[in-house]
């Protein structure tokens, strides 16, 4: 117990110091902590009355979390949550260590912690999951992961030690994930035909349909996806049979994924079944994640994308879009993924009868404006991103919407063209 | 109007790091100066003939899809060595290149046998070559990203694709990057290679229509997009 009070008393100095000069840094605290105590996880985490929820995967695993902290909070739980971006252990801890009381308990019923699907392995068995969400396995950057096969066997260490499994049936790496469990303790969210056949998981990208299997029985299942504007009406039919309808602020067949899945946790947490589309209808984009920024008068969405799987949601959601300005930035730094191949693997064809006007920026504007040509589709180029946004915001009609496509230096970018306040400058990775 | 026939081989199993890309730039190229490209999927397990194709593309893949592939490979080893003989023209890239050459033997010194198109060996290596790779070559400058740890050496008198500028190539000791035989071309370059280097497609088309007694001289096209991007690629680390 005092070890684990030293740690704490110790890492949330360091935290204190170190945003005194400035450093923002929320891993600090963690970090230090960990060097005095290495159990400074299990040990606050087992304090947490109604257990540690923890969704993992390489998209929507941000969303899927904040979908299932405010229905778990609207049904009157206090929640501890980690703050996006800090999904490693050292996030983990220091989340923990600010929500504790002096005496080594942490102030809340229930956690929900985002993990990044490489760091799961050993952050997972440490936090003893009674709840593991797994929301999609995808090939991400290209050159931080080699092997689709050895991530899932990093998230399988953490199925290994979790009471129940939140699985989706629409993937079917990650319904293997379930292969061997006590059925019972396996729960599936999907989609019908319709809308799975435009969301292709990553097992079947390129093979055309070949190999598709149709998806186990699932306990939440989503039904309808309609598009309003900014955001869209889903279905939700639920295991008893019962049909949710929900209207969400966020937009894209896939945000309704993540919503079956933060529907089907909530149940599995007891939460009534009337309290969940209240709460995920209060939850607002976030800036790259189709938040709607005002710029020079005109309305600006920003769409972040980072791999194939995902630049093929926001093809989807760009393809049903009214006709307007779209940019798309590529850069190559160190946190977009150095290798720019992924762009040839995304179906950027499907753009070709969409009426927008595209442009390209960032340090690879070539290489998007050469995908483009070779899908048939005309673009104009600026490598300086403030140039084209300029350029691309001029070329707004009234009312229409400007959509920028960044990767995650070109967003970080754009942040500070944009500044959107304080209140949107949550940046999700 | 005349019809080529691309054969894209382990489309499932070997499709990573955007190889594809080279399926669309040759259909496109084709179909810019009026000739079709039919494109024959072809599967672990499916029955083909290749000397139905004219042109056979297959891709890099994770290791555990190279297993699978390695295996079926053995069994259409006959009928890729007659088509290759036949003049028909392959590019392989990466994971299936290394299963073109004899042999890959692997970091616990097993051996996934080859097809041996390409007089070469593959040893897994622990330095992961990664990066964006120049490679001058007789179709002028090549440019693409590289990211592989095995090393693929050739036999004496085995004809390279270039010599390396920028990268490794081939192995750690930039002996030169890739192979060709007759028709048949293995490279390392993902990017996907063939976009941004036109005139290697260019070649690849033409060769296609030599084989058919067809003429092979091809309409220029502009190409400047295609030169902005190798410029831009050839540039970053
Ligand atoms: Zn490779």
């Amino acid at each position: 117990m005092f070890r684990l009070l030293f740690a704490m008393f110790l890492g949330r100095s360091a935290g204190r110091l170190s945003r005194l000069f400035g450093r923002g840094g929320s891993a600090i605290p963690g970090l230090i902590a960990e060097k005095i105590d290495p159990r400074v996880i299990e040990k606050l985490a087992s304090t947490i009355g109604q257990g540690v929820v923890v969704v993992t995967g390489t998209n929507g695993k941000t969303t899927t979390t904040k979908m299932l902290v405010r229905v778990l909070e609207s049904a009157g739980h206090s929640v501890v949550t980690n703050p996006t971006g800090s999904n490693l252990a050292r996030g983990v801890a220091t989340t923990l260590m600010e929500t504790a009381s002096w005496r080594g308990r942490v102030v809340a019923d229930l956690a929900v912690f985002e993990i990044d699907e490489a760091a799961v392995r050993k952050v997972g068995p440490r936090l003893s999951p009674r709840l593991l969400v797994v929301t999609n396995l995808a090939r991400d950057q290209l050159d931080r992961f080699g092997e689709l096969a050895t991530t899932a066997g990093h998230i399988r260490v953490a199925v290994e030690v979790s009471e129940t499994v939140v699985l989706n049936a629409d993937d079917p790496m990650v319904t293997a994930l379930g292969d061997g469990r006590d059925p019972g303790s396996v729960r599936l969210f999907a989609a019908v035909g319709e809308i799975r056949a435009g969301m292709p998981s990553d097992s079947n990208l390129y093979a055309d349909g070949r190999g598709r299997v149709d998806s186990p029985a699932a306990d939440v299942l989503l039904e309808r996806v309609v598009s309003t504007g900014d955001g869209q009406e889903i279905t939700l039919r639920l295991p008893a049979g019962e049909r949710l309808d929900v209207t969400l602020q966020v937009p894209g067949a896939y945000n309704g994924y993540n919503a079956a899945a933060a529907a089907l946790a909530a149940l599995i947490l007891d939460v009534e079944p009337g309290a969940i589309p209240a709460a995920l209808e209060s939850m607002p984009p976030a800036f790259g994640r189709g938040q709607v920024v005002e710029f020079s008068g005109k309305r600006v969405k920003i769409l972040l994308v980072k791999n194939p799987a995902g630049f093929n949601q926001v093809i989807r959601l760009l393809a049903g879009a009214d006709p307007g300005p779209v940019l798309v930035a590529i850069n190559d730094l160190d946190a977009d993924g150095r290798d720019v191949s992924w762009l040839w693997d995304a179906r950027v064809e499907d753009l070709d009868q969409s009426g927008h006007a595209f442009g390209t920026s960032g340090i690879r504007a070539a290489d998007m404006a050469l995908r483009l040509k070779y899908a048939g589709i005309d673009s104009w180029s600026d490598t300086d991103l403030k140039a084209a946004l300029d350029r691309a915001v001029a070329a707004a009609g009234p009312g229409a919407t400007v959509h920028i496509v960044p990767t995650y230096t070109a967003m970080m970018r754009l942040l500070e063209i944009l500044n959107p306040g304080r209140s949107a400058r949550e940046v999700w990775t | 109007m005349t019809e080529l026939v691309l054969a894209h081989l382990y489309p499932a199993e070997m499709n990573i790091y955007g190889d594809t890309g080279n399926v669309i730039v040759l259909r496109k190229r084709a179909e810019w100066r009026g000739i079709g490209m039919r494109i024959d999927p072809v599967g672990v397990g499916d029955t083909y003939d290749f000397t139905s194709a004219d042109i056979v593309f297959s891709g890099g893949g994770q290791d555990r899809s190279q297993e699978d592939v390695a295996d079926d490979l053995q069994r259409r080893s006959d009928d890729i060595h007659a088509a290759v003989a036949d003049g028909t023209v392959f590019l392989t890239v990466c994971g299936t290149y290394q299963l073109f050459g004899r042999r890959f033997v692997t970091h616990d010194h097993t051996e996934m046998p080859g097809i041996g198109v390409f007089a070469a060996e593959t040893v897994a290596g622990d330095v992961r070559m990664i990066g964006n790779i120049v490679v001058e070559s007789e179709w002028g400058r090549l440019v693409g990203f590289e990211n592989h740890s095995g090393r693929t050496f050739l036999d004496e008198g085995q004809q390279h694709l270039g010599s390396v500028v920028k990268g490794y190539g081939n192995n750690e000791r930039r002996e030169g990057e890739g192979a060709v035989t007759a028709n048949a071309f293995g490279t390392y370059l993902h990017g996907s290679l063939l976009p941004k280097n036109p005139a290697l497609a260019d070649e690849m088309l033409g060769r296609a229509l030599a084989r058919r007694g067809l003429d092979a001289r091809l309409e220029s096209l502009d190409d400047s997009s295609e030169q902005r991007a190798a410029a831009a690629a050839a540039d970053r680390p």
